[in-house]
C-alpha cells in the first residue's frame, strides 16, 4: 500500500492527500482547504517503546512522545486519536510510534531512538528517522521529526523548527529575546539597558536585524544567533525602523529619516544606500518584501491617515492596498505569497486583518474581547501568525491560527512582549 | 540672569570663607580648632575662583534640566504632527531663551500617546520632533543647537489609558544632550 501524495494546488494552501488503495480509497484528507468544510488528518501517537534504560529512558521517552503530540496538535494539521476511536475504526488514519533503544547520550554508538510514519490500516511505513538525541535535545529531536512528518505529507514547511524573536521589557528599557515556537526555549539575545525594538531574522536564520537606541539614538543593527555578536549597519542618524530582510539574504529594507521624515530605502549588510524608495513629505514606515522579493508592502500617511500600499522592488509602480480603516500598518507578506496580514485601528483598538495581496477578501481576524492586537508577523507555514496583545492588562505574544481562528499564547510573565517576528 | 548673579555670588562668599580659613591655617592654633579648619584645600579653590566667574552659567545650563529655566515643552493632538496655536506660542518664548544662549544644546524629543502601534508611532514621533526644529530655525535658533529623536509611545510620561493622560504623553519634550 502507498499514499500518493497530490501535491500543493496552485495558489491555494489546499493539499489533498489520496490513498491508493482500495482500503482508504474512498477517504481524501483535504487538509486545510480554505473556505471548503476541511478535514484533519486524523493520527495516532502511541508511547515510544523503551529497550533499556529503565525509568530515566522511559521519562525521556515520554518527553518525546509529549512533544511530537504538542507540534502535531499546533500545526493545525491533525486530529490526535486515542487507541479507543481506532478500535474498529475503518477509515484510514496515520500512526506514528518509537523505539528507544537505551538512554540518550548524545554521543553514543548506536542509535538510540527511533521515530516513523505509518499510514493504516496496512502498517505501510511512510517515514522512519533514527536519531542519537544528547539529552538535552529530546524536543528538538521531535521537532525535526514532526517536521519532516509535515514536510511529507504536505510539501510545505511546518512550524516545528521555527523560533520567534521579539522584544521584552518595559519603556525605553526593551531587550531582545527569543523563544521556540512553542513556548519553550526561552533565551535573553541582547542586554543594553537601552530600547531594542523591531528584531527580524535573516531568512537563513542565522542573524536578527533590529533597531537599538544602544548609542543613544536609534540605529539598526545586526546580531549574530549563534554568537551574540553584535554590530551596526552604517552610520544613519534619525529614524532606522522596522529592519526586514531582503528573501535573498543580502540586504535589508529599513525606514530611514535621511531626509527628515521617515522614507524606505534599501540597504546592504554594510549600511550602503542601495536605493531610495520613497521621496515624500509624510510618514513612510513599515516596509516587508513579498517572498519573491519583486515588491514590498509599505505604512504611508500621504493621504492623511497611515494606509498600506503596494511598490516594486525598485520604487515604482506604487499601489494603495488598503481603502477602508483609518489607521492600517505593521503589513507582513505571507511565505505563500498570496495574503498580507496587518494591524487596523478602529474606534481606539487595534485589530489583525487579512487581506489578499491583490486587495480582496478583506477580513478582520481578531475581535474586540482581545483588545490591541499589534505587530503580526506569518509563520513559515502561512497558516499560524504571531501577535502582541495586552488583552491580560499586559502586550504578550500569542499564535492565532488563520484557518480555524485558535489563538494559543505564547509567552508568559509580567514584562511587556512586542514586535515580534516569526523565522522563516 | 539672576540665578547666574546668584551662584557668582555664592561663589565669592564662598572664595571669602576658604581665604579667611585658609588665614587662620598658618596660625599656631589648638588641636580641636585645628581639625574643623583643615579640611580646606586652599591653593585649589584659589586657583579655579577667577575662572568660576564667567564659565558658571555655562556649568549651570549643563547641569539643570531646560525646564527649570523657562523651556516649555509643547503638545499635539493625537495622530497629528501639524503646531497648533498655543504650541507656537511656546515655542516662540523658547526661542528667545535659546537664542541668548546659542552654545546651549538641546534634545528635541518626539513622543506619543499609547495608542497606536509602536513602530507608526516612533515615525510620528520624530515628525513632532521635526516640526518643532523647523519651526524654532525658522525663528532664528541655530540648527546645531537641536538635536532631534523619537521614542514613540516608550516613554509615556504619565501612565493611565485616559485623554487626561494620553494629551500629556503627545508632546516634544526639551531635554539636555
Amino acid at each position: 500500500m502507498h499514499l500518493s501524495l497530490t501535491r500543493y494546488l496552485a495558489a491555494t494552501i489546499a493539499v489533498v492527500l489520496a490513498a491508493a488503495t482500495p482500503a482508504v480509497a474512498q477517504d481524501e484528507y483535504i487538509m486545510r482547504a480554505e473556505g471548503t468544510a476541511s478535514q484533519l488528518a486524523d493520527v495516532l501517537v502511541l508511547p515510544l517503546e523503551v529497550q533499556a534504560g529503565g525509568a530515566e529512558a522511559q521519562v525521556a521517552a515520554g518527553t518525546v512522545e509529549a512533544a511530537v503530540r504538542a507540534d502535531l496538535d499546533h500545526s493545525g494539521l491533525f486530529s490526535l486519536l486515542t487507541r479507543d476511536q481506532v478500535t474498529g475504526k475503518t477509515r484510514g488514519h496515520y500512526r506514528i510510534d518509537g523505539v528507544l533503544a537505551g538512554l540518550p547520550t548524545g554521543g553514543g554508538s548506536s542509535p538510540a531512538l527511533t521515530l516513523r510514519l505509518l499510514s493504516e490500516p496496512g502498517s505501510q511505513v511512510l517515514l522512519s528517522k533514527r536519531y542519537q538525541p544528547g539529552p538535552d535535545r529530546l524536543r528538538a529531536t521531535a521537532h525535526h521529526f514532526v517536521e519532516q512528518v509535515i514536510l511529507m505529507l504536505t510539501d510545505l514547511p511546518g512550524i516545528s523548527l521555527s523560533r520567534i524573536v521579539f522584544a521584552r521589557g518595559s519603556g525605553d528599557r526593551r531587550d531582545i529575546w527569543c523563544v521556540d515556537y512553542d513556548g519553550e526555549g526561552l533565551l535573553r539575545l541582547t542586554s543594553n539597558r537601552t530600547l531594542n525594538l523591531f528584531p527580524s531574522w535573516s531568512p537563513d536564520n542565522k542573524q536578527i536585524a533590529f533597531m537599538s537606541f544602544r548609542q543613544g539614538q536609534q540605529g539598526t543593527y545586526l546580531l549574530e544567533a549563534a554568537t551574540g555578536t553584535v554590530r551596526m549597519v552604517g552610520e544613519t542618524s534619525g529614524s532606522n525602523l522596522g529592519p526586514c530582510w531582503h528573501p535573498g539574504g543580502q540586504e535589508l529594507v529599513v525606514a530611514l529619516s535621511k531626509a527628515g521624515q521617515p522614507d524606505i530605502y534599501r540597504l546592504g549588510l554594510d549600511g550602503r544606500v542601495i536605493r531610495r524608495l520613497t521621496v515624500s513629505e509624510s510618514i513612510e514606515v513599515s516596509p516587508g518584501w513579498s517572498p519573491s522579493g519583486h515588491d514590498l508592502v509599505y505604512t504611508s500617511d500621504r493621504t492623511g491617515s497611515p494606509q498600506l500600499y503596494i511598490m516594486d522592488a525598485d520604487g515604482t509602480g506604487r499601489r494603495r492596498l488598503t481603502f477602508e480603516g483609518k489607521y492600517n500598518d505593521s503589513a507582513d507578506w505571507s511565505p505563500r505569497g498570496d495574503r498580507i496580514v496587518y494591524a487596523c485601528r478602529e474606534q481606539d483598538i487595534t485589530q489583525l486583518m487579512l487581506i489578499e495581496a491583490g486587495g480582496e477578501n478583506r477580513r478582520l481576524l481578531t475581535d474586540l474581547s482581545w483588545r490591541n492586537c499589534e505587530d503580526p508577523s506569518w509563520a513559515p507555514d502561512g497558516r499560524h501568525v504571531v501577535f502582541a496583545s495586552d488583552r491580560s492588562g499586559v502586550f504578550k505574544l500569542y499564535v492565532l491560527d488563520v484557518e480555524d481562528g485558535s489563538i494559543r499564547q505564547l509567552t508568559k510573565g509580567g514584562e511587556p512582549d512586542t514586535t515580534p517576528d516569526w523565522s522563516q | 540672569m539672576l540665578r547666574t548673579f546668584a551662584l557668582i555670588g555664592m561663589l565669592l562668599a564662598a572664595l571669602l570663607v576658604t581665604v579667611g580659613c585658609g588665614g587662620k591655617k598658618n596660625v599656631p592654633v589648638v588641636d580641636n580648632t585645628a581639625t574643623v579648619v583643615t579640611p580646606a584645600p586652599v591653593e585649589e579653590v584659589v586657583e579655579e575662583t577667577p575662572v568660576a566667574e564667567t564659565p558658571a552659567a555655562v556649568t549651570n545650563y549643563a547641569t539643570m534640566s531646560p525646564q527649570e529655566y523657562g523651556i516649555g515643552d509643547v503638545y499635539f493632538a493625537y495622530n497629528e504632527y501639524t503646531l497648533s496655536a498655543a504650541t507656537m506660542s511656546t515655542l516662540t518664548a523658547n526661542a528667545k531663551i535659546m537664542k541668548e544662549h546659542s552654545d546651549v544644546m538641546y534634545v528635541v524629543e518626539g513622543h506619543c500617546d499609547e495608542r497606536g502601534t509602536v513602530e507608526y508611532n516612533l515615525a510620528l514621533g520624530e515628525k513632532r520632533a521635526n516640526a518643532v526644529r523647523n519651526y524654532l530655525t525658522s525663528l532664528g535658533v541655530k540648527a546645531g543647537q537641536l538635536r532631534v529623536t523619537s521614542y514613540g509611545e516608550e516613554r509615556p510620561f504619565v501612565s493611565g489609558s485616559t485623554e487626561a493622560s494620553w494629551s500629556k504623553n503627545r508632546r516634544a519634550h526639551f531635554a539636555r544632550p
